[in-house]
């Protein structure tokens, strides 16, 4: 019977620091992990602890996977300290894909606010790599600082693909910033997609979750097509300890990615 | 069980029996110490003339669930890099589970071995696990299996049910059961429907439901799963229940259906051990997130959250309630508070 708490090694391959605290690692595990855009893998810092994190590379190359990591607590800080050619310990998939399925034709309306766009990525590159299938892909982000942004040298890149539209906020702007200067809900004033039938895709800190959900309900989005990334304490990551438990979800089981038809009845579901 | 041999063991073999039990398995049994029953990992010189040891059937479940044998309090499941070689368990035989401890397996065999990932640890030990039931003739104040709809004693899930009627036992054998008594067939009689013994098991298990309900004459509210989730969010009746609890969390470690867990890593000189443990969802940190945000950074949901959890969430996933009613946490606490009396509010 295979265990499901045990982590296989992966090898850190190369580390790139994206903001002052935000680091990506590329992962190099011993056994592929066969992710999907959405799902997630448990992470060992050995002797540090274990915590969850979603891939933030594209799940059609899977040899190595990417994870782009905020330093907020023990394992993250303790993350931080390691370096190209040490061994981490991943476990996973855990979890449910975004169902892309449901995303075809449509139109995909993605919403990341600071590290929340390194799982948004996964599912970016998913849809690109595939662009044919859907309408068209918009990503609206905000961070706090031009110097917060994620992921600032690919952005370029990712606007000229087809089909995709990019806008960026920050908060704080420098005499650098040519573009809007806010939280990201000012980048959402007007949204240019069929607000019935598109898919809005949100990841970002729990008060940005709550402001951006509530803009695209008051622009008659349809609360069974917005997928919002939840925030829960997990141990097990397979749906046994409890620890994630969300109103009548499993986090690590049903989600981590739940419709907000899914979680509107809960008390206070962005903490 | 599904065939249903009956048999009795004369009071005077049954010492017998459990030395033929110990030649193949390790046997526990519940026995009485001082005035609490404990359970206790049958050694042949127990049964040496004069030992004065013996299986405390006729009492209540004892003071650890059983739970702790299949899912243990601690337990190594990983090793990190190399892989962890789990040693296969002893058969062991329990013998004297009592109803309220054989029901709450049922949740942790929903958890640990029903989903997708299964728990090799407690699918092992469970297996390699017989289960003997005893019926519960004598019901204390803090027993309240009536109140869940349960029995004292077993209706299914043991692998032999045992009785006590005149002194002798009589057993009810599934099975599995069966190699207990092929241990040792000389020493068992095959009864008839007309026996007498079976007839005063029926009388006393009888008397213990009437005990029960006189400990516990009002049910709860019939809708008890729709009755706590409407008080999921009303603070002010969950706070006057809380405001006792000094957060021991002994009425969580001594739960026989609690099943969450927290796995943590030790450092050996060279890699990982993983270990499983059994974590109260009382803990502050319980439900914190990495960041420090905390969804029940206040005590009183976390207390509304363990009602909440047994008699609402866990019914509506899974049909039953994760509570047998045997009485442990109530026992347990030091600020008094009685789950029968919270509920009955309900």
């Amino acid at each position: 019977m295979k265990n499901p708490y045990e982590a296989i090694p992966a090898t850190i391959l190369k580390t790139m620091d994206e903001t002052p605290n935000i680091r990506t690692f590329v992962l190099k595990p011993e056994q592929e992990i066969p992710f999907l855009a959405g799902q997630f893998v448990e992470l060992t810092v050995p002797g540090f602890g274990e915590a969850p994190f979603t891939p933030s590379s594209s799940h059609f190359k899977r040899d190595t996977f990417e994870m782009t990591i905020m330093k907020v607590g023990k394992a993250t800080t303790a993350l931080f300290g390691l370096k190209a050619g040490d061994t981490v310990g991943v476990r996973g998939p855990f979890g449910q894909p975004y169902p892309l399925e449901k995303f075809a034709g449509k139109d995909i309306y993605i919403v990341g606010g600071g590290v929340g766009l390194a799982p948004l990525r996964a599912l970016f590159l998913a849809l690109t790599h595939e662009i044919d299938k859907y309408k068209r892909v918009f990503l609206r982000y905000g961070a706090r600082t031009p110097n917060d942004i994620v992921y600032r040298h690919l952005l370029p890149e990712w606007q000229k693909l087809p089909k995709v539209d990019i806008d960026l906020s920050v908060d704080v702007s420098d005499e650098k910033w040519m573009k809007k200067v806010g939280v990201v809900t000012c980048l959402m004033e007007e949204i240019p997609c069929d607000e019935k039938t598109s898919i809005a895709v949100v990841c970002g800190p729990p008060i940005m979750m709550k402001f951006v959900n509530q803009r695209l309900l008051d622009a008659g989005f349809q609360g069974g097509n917005i997928y919002l990334s939840m925030e829960t304490n997990m141990s097990c990551g397979v749906g046994q300890c409890r620890h994630c438990r969300l109103g009548p979800y499993l986090t690590c089981k049903d989600g981590p990615v739940l419709t907000w038809a899914q979680i509107k009845d809960i008390e206070n579901p962005f903490v | 069980m599904q065939s249903l041999d009956r048999l009795a063991l004369p009071e005077a073999q049954r010492d017998q029996w459990l030395l033929k039990l110990l030649d193949k398995h390790l046997v526990y049994i519940p026995v009485l110490y001082e005035d609490r029953v404990h359970w206790r990992r049958l050694d042949p010189a127990d049964l040496n003339p004069g030992a004065g040891i013996a299986p405390a059937l006729r009492r209540i479940r004892a003071s650890e669930p059983v739970k702790s044998f299949m899912f243990n309090p601690r337990q190594q499941v990983g090793a990190f890099p190399e892989k962890l070689d789990p040693a296969e368990p002893r058969t062991r035989v329990l013998l004297g589970v009592k109803n309220c401890d054989l029901v709450p397996l049922k949740v942790h065999d929903r958890i640990l071995t029903d989903g997708e990932f299964k728990d090799p640890f407690y699918v092992a030990q469970r297996k390699n696990t017989i289960l003997v039931a005893a019926d519960c003739p004598v019901p204390e104040e803090s027993c309240f299996c009536n109140l869940l709809g349960l029995t004292p004693f077993a209706t299914d899930g043991a692998d032999a049910v045992l009785s006590v009627s005149d002194g002798d036992y009589l057993l009810e054998v599934g099975e599995r059961g069966q190699e207990l008594v092929d241990a040792a067939p000389d020493l068992f009689q095959k009864v008839d429907d007309g026996d007498g013994r079976i007839a005063k098991r029926d009388e006393g298990r009888k008397a213990a439901v009437a005990a029960l309900s006189r400990i516990n004459p009002k049910p709860w509210n019939p809708d008890l799963a729709a009755a706590v989730a409407a008080k999921r969010k009303d603070e002010s009746f969950w706070r006057k229940h809380a405001e006792k609890c000094v957060e021991c969390f002994g009425c969580l470690m001594g739960c026989p259906t609690c099943y969450c867990y927290l796995l943590y890593d030790q450092v050996r000189e060279k890699g990982l051990d993983r270990t499983r443990v059994w974590d109260a969802c009382y803990l502050a940190a319980y439900a914190r997130v990495g960041g420090g945000a905390n969804p029940r950074a206040e005590f009183v949901k976390r207390f509304a959250n363990r009602f909440i959890c047994k008699f609402s969430d866990f019914k509506n996933d899974h049909g039953m309630f994760a509570c047998s009613g045997c009485g442990r946490c109530f026992k347990a606490c030091m600020g008094k508070i009685d789950i029968r009396k919270v509920l009955a509010e309900l």
